[in-house]
């Protein structure tokens, strides 16, 4: 009887110390929640991190969609799950527009920002109109007609903060039209409803090389290796850096060694070749950005959120 | 083009795909038949494994649970009275009274060859006009999109019951509940009274399942004992009759047809879908019928039109997908990402670059229908069984099944008490005679009307737009003409019934 207790007590002790120890992170499954709905871009990432984290650690990595709120609802759950490393989340730049504009108190700051892990290309997308077919010619007509050009963006989302870089960079005026997702505003674009659209190559590309719609500038440093014949904004004239960069942050305050360990996991997960000809065939570039890069990435996203952020709220 | 063909069949005809697809067919049924449960969560699930696949054979398994999950959610709306997916709310309208009239067998193989039908015919339409009819729906911008559900708005007269003045709150009731939480342009908080319970809004499944299902369950709690046949839902066995019901399906050709053709239009406009398509389908089988007083006491149109529009839906969603890439549903954008994360990118380019895989997906279609007939016969049997399940069995099952579906739609809880909370609110309704289809049309089209009036007024904020783009002003005048059609028929058979009765409704 006295033993039984004893070794009940020992695997107890074994047990409240186990989690917290870093080399035997994970012991247990990892639970993943990802703040949006099924079938959008996050999720399909975020699927295959999480398939490549399991296969990295050799626990389970279960998705769990928690959407709502523009991911409010999901980071809201997520920020009073236990700090042990056994729930993660996923976070992008649509959390920082929300807190600027007041629909969320959390900020990037409430979480341990982990690894910037994918980053994909955004376009400044134009129909076929006869008003401009280049984006000089648009950014004249912009100039001459303030507010006929017809954008269709996310209201109060990221594509919403790309097109306010773009006329508060090349002092010009758009009109907004509100719409959900990369997939109807690329719909409304095709059909001639709206004239200019944030897009990616993995839902507009093949538009593009049909001739129905045209690139007219990438919000990258340098040019895209699935479009070199579209110009960076640096070309011209304004460094403009516009991309949803999607990354894996855990509740404030896990144990250091536990986000050590996290990050390390995460970064042999990017260097999987599988994980990233997957991330490449949709539309996205693996990319790998460890704790302090991530901080210092956001804060400056930040400070971009902050000054335009007046114009979103409209 | 052939060549094309038979590459794609070659591949969807291994033997493997065939196994892989049979599990995703009856995975699919099952996942609909169980209230609360539904497709796009099997479709999920599916979706991890069809990374190991090849894409189309991936694609296959998942067009196999698409295609069972349009047709299970008949079994509980017939044998239960809770549609086991939204788009099976107008089955419950007929196919339950046949079932409890002692026609069970009946009402199932009416649902299922009239989805069989309607899942082929829609393919068919998918084959021949593809492009072209992606080519129209892409041009709808939000006047018309406003306009069509202005017109489905006028579908709550098909829906009333009873009492044309109770109809038409419920559907008001269904609207105001559409305006709890985020606001579908900007995400601003309406009506949520600062309590992060309704914070994420009144997610239109819980509402569903809440309306339905809850105030249902509890119907069958207090008919308990008063009923005859104690125990069992549904009295003595049942004859399926297969083929000659095969045959009743086929003897109804032009509402076969029609709803089919409903359901391939709304299925191939974005956003719209089986939850709306199997009401419209309904509303214009009623219209157009000799008979419209027998709708909703177990007839048999009333089955087939609706079972056929929410099953077209399908091939209609995949029009598209196919010929532009741009998803119709939540399904079809998890449907492309299986076949970007092999490295196809879905667009317009998509049949000239992987031509055998468009067409594999096209066999895959059919086969899934097949396969879905197959399980469905041999296995409608074993479904009717559960109407020999005494209710106290039954009923605590099926309340956990809805339960346990509305917290994994989104794994909140706090959409547990809202399941609550709407159970008791439909359960009261339904006690008051309110009929609760109107209040569910309410939810559904509600957003979408917002959504694209204020896009339509945010494009151009000129008004007259809604009637000088035509297809918009067909919709309109549809509508019109639909409500003085309903005034019409409602003034007749007041007419009709004046000599008889004394009136004690004002409707």
């Amino acid at each position: 009887m006295f033993r039984k207790i004893a070794v009940a007590a020992g695997l107890m002790a074994a047990a409240i110390a186990g989690p917290a120890q870093a080399q035997d992170y994970p012991a247990k499954p990892i639970e993943f929640i990802v703040p949006w709905g099924p079938g959008g871009g996050s999720d399909t990432l975020m699927r295959l991190v999480a398939a490549g984290l399991a296969e990295e650690t050799g626990k389970a990595v279960p998705v769990i969609n928690m959407p709502g709120v523009g991911g409010n609802v999901g980071l809201a759950e997520f920020a009073n799950r236990p700090a042990d490393g056994y729930t993660i989340s996923q976070i992008h730049e649509g959390l920082l527009i929300s807190n600027g504009t007041g629909i969320t108190e959390l900020n990037w700051d409430s979480f341990m920002p982990i690894a910037l892990l994918t980053s994909s290309p955004q376009y400044l997308t134009l129909s076929k109109n006869d008003n401009f077919s280049t984006f000089e010619e648009m950014v004249a007509y912009a100039k001459e007609h303030p507010g006929a050009v017809r954008a269709g963006v996310t209201l109060a989302g990221v594509p919403h903060l790309h097109m306010a870089m773009i006329e508060d960079a090349f002092g010009i005026q758009f009109s907004y039209v509100g719409y959900e997702g990369t997939g109807q505003r690329i719909r409304a674009l095709v059909g001639g409803n709206i004239d200019i659209a944030i897009g990616d190559v993995s839902s507009a590309g093949q538009f593009v090389e049909n001739g129905d719609l045209i690139f007219a500038a990438v919000g990258m440093p340098e040019r895209t290796a699935e479009e070199p014949d579209v110009r960076t904004f640096k070309e011209l004239g304004k460094d403009l850096d516009l991309a949803v960069t999607r990354g894996v942050v855990l509740p404030k305050g896990t144990p250091q060694d536990i986000a050590d360990a996290l990050e390390a996991n995460l970064e042999k997960v990017m260097q999987n070749e599988d994980v990233r000809t997957k991330i490449q065939n949709v539309g996205s570039a693996p990319v790998f950005l460890g704790q302090e890069e991530y901080k210092t990435y956001l804060g400056k996203l930040s400070d971009t959120v902050n000054r335009l952020v007046g114009k979103l709220a409209g | 083009m052939l060549d094309a063909f038979l590459a794609g069949a070659h591949q969807v005809f291994a033997f493997d795909t065939l196994i892989y697809m049979l599990i995703g067919s009856i995975a699919g049924i099952v996942a609909a038949a169980i209230p609360g449960f539904t497709v796009t969560m099997a479709i999920i699930l599916t979706l991890p494994l069809t990374f190991a696949m090849d894409p189309l054979q991936g694609v296959s398994v998942m067009l196999s649970v698409y295609v069972g999950g349009y047709t299970g959610g008949l079994i509980s709306a017939a044998l239960l009275g809770i549609p086991g997916t939204p788009s099976s709310v107008a089955t419950t309208f007929d196919a339950f009274p046949m079932a409890r009239g002692g026609e069970p067998g009946r009402a199932l193989s009416l649902g299922v060859w009239a989805s069989f039908f309607g899942t082929v015919i829609s393919t068919v339409i998918l084959i021949v006009a593809a492009p072209p009819l992606a080519l129209i729906a892409v041009k709808l911008g939000p006047w018309e999109y406003f306009s069509l559900i202005v017109f489905a708005l006028t579908i709550v007269a098909s829906l009333v019951g009873n009492s044309l003045m109770r109809g038409l709150i419920a559907g008001v009731i269904g609207l105001g509940l559409a305006t709890v939480g985020p606001d579908p342009m900007m995400g601003r908080p309406r009506l949520t009274f600062d309590s992060a319970i309704l914070m994420p809004g009144l997610p239109f499944l819980i509402v569903l399942i809440g309306i339905f299902a809850i105030s249902q369950l509890m119907g069958e709690v207090e008919d308990d004992g008063k009923s005859e046949n104690k125990g069992a839902l549904i009295p003595d066995v049942i004859e399926f009759k297969t083929w000659s019901v095969m045959r009743e399906v086929l003897m109804h050709p032009v509402n076969l047809v029609r709803s089919s053709l409903i359901g391939v239009f709304i299925g191939a406009l974005p956003g719209a879908g089986g939850s709306i398509a199997n009401l419209l389908a309904y509303d214009q089988a009623k219209r157009s019928s000799k008979t419209p007083e027998e709708f909703g006491k177990g007839t048999a149109d009333g089955v087939i039109a609706s079972e056929a529009g929410n099953s077209a839906t399908a091939g209609g969603g995949l029009i598209p997908m196919i010929a532009l890439g741009i998803p119709g549903s939540a399904v079809d954008a998890i449907l492309m990402a299986a076949l970007m994360v092999h490295g196809i990118s879905v667009g317009p380019r998509l049949i000239m670059d992987h031509p055998d895989l468009a067409y594999g997906m096209f066999v895959a279609m059919v086969v899934a229908s097949l396969m879905m007939l197959v399980v469905c016969v041999l296995s409608m049997r074993l479904f009717l069984r559960v109407t020999d399940i005494p209710k106290q069995f039954i009923v605590p099952t099926v309340m956990i099944c809805c339960v346990i579906g509305a917290f994994a739609l989104n794994n909140r809880v706090s959409d547990l008490y809202l399941l609550g909370a709407i159970g008791l609110v439909g359960y009261g309704l339904k006690s008051l005679d309110y009929p609760l289809a109107p209040l569910v049309l309410g939810v559904i089209l509600g957003p979408i009307a917002e959504t694209n009036l204020r896009r339509a007024l945010m494009s151009d904020g000129d008004w007259t737009v809604f009637f000088t783009r035509p297809i918009s002003a067909v919709l309109l005048v549809a509508a019109l003409l639909s409500v003085i059609f309903s005034v019409r028929s409602v003034l007749k058979m007041r007419k009709k019934d004046r000599p008889a009765t004394d009136e004690q409704d004002g409707d």
